[in-house]
């Protein structure tokens, strides 16, 4: 093989790893909105505090295992929080404040974290040999095989919660219709919490994941929660593991088109088939038409 | 009812910025990022500064002209934004009292912002923004009388020092990869031209840039690798330096890295880890105790804040040197006047201990045609440092008379 | 309020005397407000207030998210710049500033016209990345991230000194909410506010949604040009980076801290997010306003608590957030580096506290204390007029089908409807009328068959087209503008005629009292009489009412029938659709009944009650419903 090629096939590889990443991220955002038609604009920083979390919790001597639930235990709360504080209120009388709410709660969790934790990025320590792994001269880091291995666990996990336990079976009642689910007495406010809190969770436990890669800092998350808003969208916001496909698309396309145009122009093309993608069908890519009931 | 007639005139005159002038203090201004992606480099600076004014006026003050006052510090976090940066400085220069300004990491929020300390002939002194074109903005239009200096190894010297080292390393091919801000990009153009300058023994054979928040380099270091660079000239900053040392890492690319300060920084250091071993860059400052000139700073600097390292120690030793000097000068000047503080900063007679060098003299009369009459750094103050087991130690050891005070200007 | 002020005013007049005095107040600011960084907050404000005006236009009056602003203002700085650097003169300069925004702010448009909400969001994100994008990497043209210097050039001759050019800013911005205001309560603007109300309605109305979508959208971006153009020539030194995400949430912020909908929020917005974060960084002054924003946060549920309620979320979230602050401002070791996350804080504050932003709440103040002279209703004219009273067929729908997934909800249904008839369609809950009325109207596209009325076969699934083709219709679940008074509803609706004729379909629709208020105000019942009145000022040939009677009262329903008799006698055309059988009965010439997507029998009225089969949809055909029929015959009788 020769080596133009090659390296197209590493950059390729190594775009989509993280665009796994991107699609869990992404995932958060479609859990929030199948429950209550809200996504968190600040979760990217869930995601950043999730990993400054999980990092603090290393450092007080707890093994990677044991950081890691710990991070997602709090980024849950983190994400009840969100729903609670931000977004509850504004979706009660339908406005679309809850979209600004949200960044606005992400920008204060930047400003906590800048002094709580310091502005500097940090390592993130992980029990993953160094060293890259070579595939027919592809190399791979333990790390970036870790995120593509956990963004698949978790969303794999989360799914099967939804459908085999009886709180995932009530979340997705009430995505379907939150009136006929009230009448079965399944509280929707409940139902909306939870899901926020997985959420929360997902985001946290990317951010443990996705940290040993880019380290641990206030603005590691800053450009991810645009990103996986993308693949959230173009994937269609219901639409499953459409995102996985989605994510990967966008993460080799981002890597292909920096090292073919020059990496200024990384993100254009993604971009401009974003537009296009999205005047094209707006329901996203796997999303389902939208019936407008009148 | 008194008291909030209190605090109206008290918000109102701080509003109409007519505040009685205090009479004993001497005001300095300190600008910087304090928060967002280069806060480490604002913070240090500061942090560096404001221990050189608590021990000034632990001392009791600047003696000037016969009376003791004391040193009083107003803080701007311009968030390394030009807007935010423009405005900061318009604040800063219509508060009247001002006597000068240090700071500024960002070269955009000079380049945006000192025109109103000019305007208003306030003393600045940049630190430790190094990009190009903070300077020569004033000697392109012209300026006759200009209140800005600059105390930072400017990437003019920088370049020119990465580029004899990469010759001196005996490599021909080399790849340049810088990132796409102001910073970045200027100094690129320097490196370029320094390459020209000293004879075109370097062929550039990649020039790649990355964003800021980029993690993945693997694509700019294909392309190096590719075109059989045998070194990776770099101008970037910290986060960004230490993915393209992981990017290095991983596919096995093992050449050299020379770039700018920055990879001096404790977030490249210690985020690259092992990956950061033999980086090398010109430093003024190195954190290391075992340099006798250096060393009260140092210890100073871990005590006052409780931490075993300075997150930015170039920038932390210039905010403590250029404070001290700014003090000589308004003693010297025997006033707190900005264009009397200017005129001694021009001519020095004391010469004035530092953490990083003795400085005698360090500015000259500005020259619009020499950017170096305001710029206090020569290629012979400043040594190459090379990044080993997480600390920065001097490359070529012949060079540590520099650091101990021996040499300077 | 205990108290209030009677002003022989209006309320437009009390308007525009407030803007005059402020605007003269800023003109003359600089004389006793001294300095340059006075005077540099001043003129970003005036510059930021242009910008803002301009996003208000679809964030406020469209009512969608929309993150390209900053990039459209960017494009304009680095157009004006650029302009200057070739020595263009200024007023030039300017044109090319806005044009540099406002020709991919309309290209944007294009594409995005097709979406909505975070999709909207989304396409518009991506533009902003991509100008950002292109103005660094374009080396050549614009100097990338080293940025572009310019030296501010004379104005005619005139040296712009900073007072001079914040007197021109200020005018600028004048003139800016002046033509804002007034485009924007016009009827171009009264449409884009209904577009954000109901799409659904603006279409089916004719209205339009894609016409009004792009001109609100060109405006805002012609704005934010001529915002960029200023700031080019404010600072003088342009840098791609500056004009990303962050600078977008500020405004967004901005504006939402404001008020929507509202030049004056605008305004207000654009203040906040210039002078706050500045004034924050003055110790004292961030010390009271953290302590005065506490006060006034504490002051709603302490009035909660004496009228022994307990206080709302809406009510204690703001001092909730505003505790935080103040704890930070007292305790925090190093204010400065907390500012930002008090700055969120304020904002948290604001927008839980205050949904319609400071001027929305300044305003229901004011309306509290000043009763202001109520503007004097227009004179009633028009009304119902007699159609054309030709014979022949006016509506005709042939074999139409739709299906949802594996239900079949309309099945090869043909109905045919003559000029001047009233036609009702009945049938049980899910038995398809209202998706036939969906798909005669062009709100779906059937899977096959086709629709004809007055003779033009309009494009399947163009609610546009048939409207074009003649109809106009009403929803079964009110599709109201809810921002727009009953008045403004009519008239965004008219073809022809104005304000005076508007008043006369309120008048032939009873509403005539309730023409100043606002939709999001009026009962239910008056709104479904308000649907009928918007549909009828379209002027159509065919009228298709879907239940207009369901949810009224009984001398509601009275009125409803007079009124669709009147529009009978008329020899409008109308396609009913209702539950209540009196109605039919009273007004239907003929009557189609539906069952399972499909037709089941068709008649008078008398002769559809008296039918078998429609007896056993409505009832089932078991043998234990046979006492319920019976009853039903009574009721039906």
């Amino acid at each position: 093989m020769n080596a133009e090629l090659l390296a197209l096939i590493q950059m390729a590889v190594g775009g989509g790893l993280m665009g796994m990443a991107y699609a869990l991220v992404a995932y958060g955002f479609q859990l929030t909105y199948a429950a209550g038609k809200a996504v968190n604009f600040g979760q990217g920083e869930l995601v950043m505090l999730g990993a400054f979390i999980g990092l603090s919790l290393a450092g007080i001597g707890l093994p990677y295992w044991a950081a890691v639930p710990g991070a997602m235990v709090a980024g849950a709360a983190l994400g009840w929080f969100v729903e609670r504080a931000a977004v509850r209120l504004a979706l009660q009388q339908r406005n679309e404040g809850w979209i600004l709410l949200t960044i606005i709660v992400g920008l204060f969790g930047v400003s906590a974290a800048e002094n709580i934790w310091g502005r500097e990025d940090k390592p993130f320590p992980v029990p993953w040999p160094d060293g890259a792994l070579e595939f027919f001269g592809i190399s791979v880091t333990w790390p970036e095989l870790a995120i593509a291995a956990g963004a698949l666990g978790m969303m794999a996990l989360v799914e099967l919660a939804k459908r085999y336990t009886m709180p995932g079976i009530a979340v997705q009642a009430v995505s379907a219709d939150p009136d006929s689910a009230e009448l079965c007495g399944i509280r929707s406010k409940s139902a909306i919490s939870l899901s926020w809190a997985v959420s929360g969770a997902a985001a946290a436990f990317a951010g443990t994941i996705i940290a040993p890669v880019t380290t641990v800092g206030p603005t590691m998350a800053a450009a991810l929660t645009l990103k996986a808003f993308s693949v959230a969208v173009v994937a269609g916001l219901d639409s499953g593991f459409g995102l996985v496909l989605a994510g990967i698309a966008l993460g080799s396309a981002e890597n292909l088109s920096g090292f073919l145009l020059g990496s200024g122009w990384r993100e254009a093309p993604g971009l401009i088939l974003l537009i296009l993608a999205l005047a094209l069908r707006p329901q996203g890519i796997f999303g389902k038409k939208i019936i407008r009931k009148v | 009812m008194k008291a909030s007639r209190f605090i109206l005139t008290a918000l109102l005159s701080t509003l109409l910025s007519t505040g009685a002038m205090a009479a004993d203090v001497v005001k300095i201004a300190i600008t910087g990022p304090f928060s967002g992606g280069s806060a480490p480099m604002g913070l240090s600076m500061r942090d560096g500064a404001k221990l050189a004014i608590s021990q000034i006026n632990q001392s009791g003050g600047i003696n000037v002209g016969g009376t003791k006052m004391k040193i009083e510090l107003i803080e701007r976090d311009d968030e390394g934004k030009n807007d935010r940066g423009a405005l900061v400085a318009q604040e800063i220069s219509a508060m009247g009292d001002i006597s000068a300004v240090i700071g500024t990491v960002n070269t955009g929020v000079a380049v945006m912002g000192d025109k109103y300390y000019v305007e208003k002939g306030i003393v600045k002194i940049i630190t430790p923004a190094a990009g190009s074109a903070s300077m020569t903005q004033w000697s392109k239009v012209g300026t006759k009388d200009l209140p800005i200096f600059r105390f930072a190894a400017h990437d003019g010297i920088q370049a020119q020092m990465v580029v004899e080292q990469a010759i001196r390393l005996g490599l021909r091919k080399v790849a340049i990869l810088h990132d796409a801000t102001n910073y970045g990009v200027s100094g690129r153009d320097d490196l370029i031209e320094q390459i020209k300058k000293q004879g075109g023994k370097l062929k550039v054979v990649a020039i790649e840039k990355f964003a800021i928040g980029d993690k993945d380099m693997t694509g700019q270091l294909i392309k190096a690798k590719v075109s059989g660079a045998q070194a990776i000239l770099i101008w970037g900053i910290g986060p960004e330096l230490a993915a393209v040392a992981s990017g290095k890492e991983k596919l096995g690319f093992k050449v050299p890295m020379i770039g700018g300060w920055t990879l001096s920084m404790s977030n490249f250091i210690d985020t690259a880890g092992a990956a950061g071993n033999g980086a090398l860059m010109p430093q003024t400052f190195i954190e290391d105790e075992s340099i006798q000139r250096a060393r009260p700073f140092i210890q100073a600097y871990h005590k006052a804040y409780g931490v075993a390292k300075i997150p930015s120690p170039v920038s932390a030793a210039q905010g403590y040197d250029a404070t001290m000097l700014l003090a000589e000068a308004i003693h010297e000047a025997g006033s707190t006047k900005p264009a009397l503080i200017k005129a001694s900063l021009e001519n020095l007679k004391t010469t004035v201990k530092g953490a990083i060098a003795d400085w005698k003299k360090p500015w000259s009369k500005w020259d619009p045609s020499n950017v170096e009459t305001h710029e206090a750094f020569r290629r012979t103050n400043t040594v190459m440092g090379k990044v080993k087991n997480g600390r920065v130690v001097l490359a070529n050891p012949s060079e540590k008379g520099v650091l101990e005070g021996k040499k300077t200007k | 309020m205990l108290f209030h002020v009677n002003l022989a005013l209006r309320e437009k007049t009390a308007e525009r005397i407030m803007r005059l005095t402020l605007f003269s107040g800023l003109a003359t600011l600089p004389m006793i407000w001294h300095g340059e960084y006075a005077l540099g907050l001043l003129t970003l404000m005036a510059v930021y207030g242009v910008l803002l005006i301009g996003l208000d236009a679809t964030v406020g009056y469209l009512g969608q998210i929309n993150l390209a602003q900053a990039a459209l203002f960017g494009l304009g700085a680095y157009g004006t710049a650029l302009a200057i650097q070739a020595e263009v003169s200024l007023p030039l300069a300017l044109l090319v500033g806005i044009a540099a925004a406002l020709i991919p702010g309309v290209a944007l448009a294009l594409p995005a016209l097709r979406l909505e909400g975070p999709q909207f969001a989304l396409s518009t994100l991506s533009f902003a990345t991509l100008s950002v994008i292109f103005l660094n990497e374009s080396e050549s043209v614009t100097n990338g991230a080293l940025g572009l210097s310019i030296i501010r050039p004379s104005l005619l001759n005139i040296l712009l000194d900073s007072t001079r050019f914040y007197w021109l800013c200020l005018m600028v911005l004048f003139v800016a909410w002046w033509a804002s205001q007034l485009l924007l309560r016009s009827r171009f603007g009264l449409a884009i506010e209904a577009l954000r109300d109901s799409p659904t309605a603006t279409d089916a109305l004719g209205i339009g949604t894609l016409r009004h979508k792009a001109l609100a959208f060109a405006w805002g971006s012609a704005l934010a040009g001529l915002a960029g153009a200023l700031h080019a020539l404010n600072f003088g030194y342009l840098q791609p980076a500056a004009f990303g995400y962050d600078l977008m949430v500020i405004l967004l912020l901005g504006t939402v801290f404001g008020g929507r909908r509202n030049q004056w929020g605008a305004f207000t917005g654009a203040a906040v997010i210039t002078l706050l974060p500045n004034l924050l960084s003055n110790r004292t002054l961030f010390s009271f306003l953290v302590t005065l924003g506490c006060l006034l946060a504490i002051v709603p549920p302490i009035r909660a608590l004496f009228s022994r309620k307990t206080p709302s979320f809406r009510q204690t979230a703001p001092v909730a957030a505003m505790s935080v602050a103040l704890v930070l401002a007292l305790f925090a070791s190093n204010v400065e580096e907390w500012r930002k996350g008090i700055f969120a804080l304020f904002l948290f504050a604001a927008v839980v506290g205050l949904p319609d932003g400071i001027a929305g709440a300044v305003t229901a103040i004011l309306r509290k204390l000043i009763r202001f002279a109520p503007d004097p209703l227009p004179v009633a004219s028009g009304g119902i007029q007699p159609a054309n009273s030709s014979a022949g067929l006016a509506l005709q729908a042939s074999k139409l089908r739709k299906s949802f997934g594996g239900v079949k909800a309309v099945d090869n249904v043909t109905l045919k409807i003559m000029k001047g008839e009233t036609h009702g369609l009945i049938g049980p809950n899910g038995s398809g009328k209202t998706t036939l009325v969906n798909l005669i109207s062009g709100l779906y596209k059937p899977d096959s068959g086709s629709v004809e009325i007055f003779g033009v076969r309009p494009i399947p699934g163009s609610l546009m087209s048939a409207f074009l083709a003649g109809s106009a219709r009403t929803f079964q679940n009110l599709q109201p503008f809810s921002g727009l008074t009953a008045l403004e509803s009519i008239m965004v609706c008219q073809r022809e005629g104005g304000i005076s004729e508007a008043m006369g379909w309120l008048n032939t629709a009873g509403l005539q009292e309730k023409a100043r208020l606002r939709c999001s105000e009026m009962s239910y019942g008056d709104l479904r009489f308000l649907e009928i009145a918007r549909a009828l000022a379209t002027r159509p040939y065919v009228l298709m009412l879907d239940e207009p009677a369901a949810g009224m009262s009984k001398p509601d329903i009275i009125r409803l029938v007079d009124l669709v008799t009147s529009i009978k006698r008329a020899g409008i055309t109308i396609l009913l659709i209702e539950h209540h059988q009196d109605v039919i009965a009273e007004l239907c010439d003929l009557v189609t009944v539906m069952d399972g997507g499909q037709l089941i029998a068709q008649g008078t009225p008398e002769q559809v009650r008296r039918n078998k089969k429609v007896i056993e949809a409505y009832l089932g055909s078991d043998e234990t419903a046979t006492q319920a029929k019976s009853e039903m015959r009574t009721q039906l009788c």
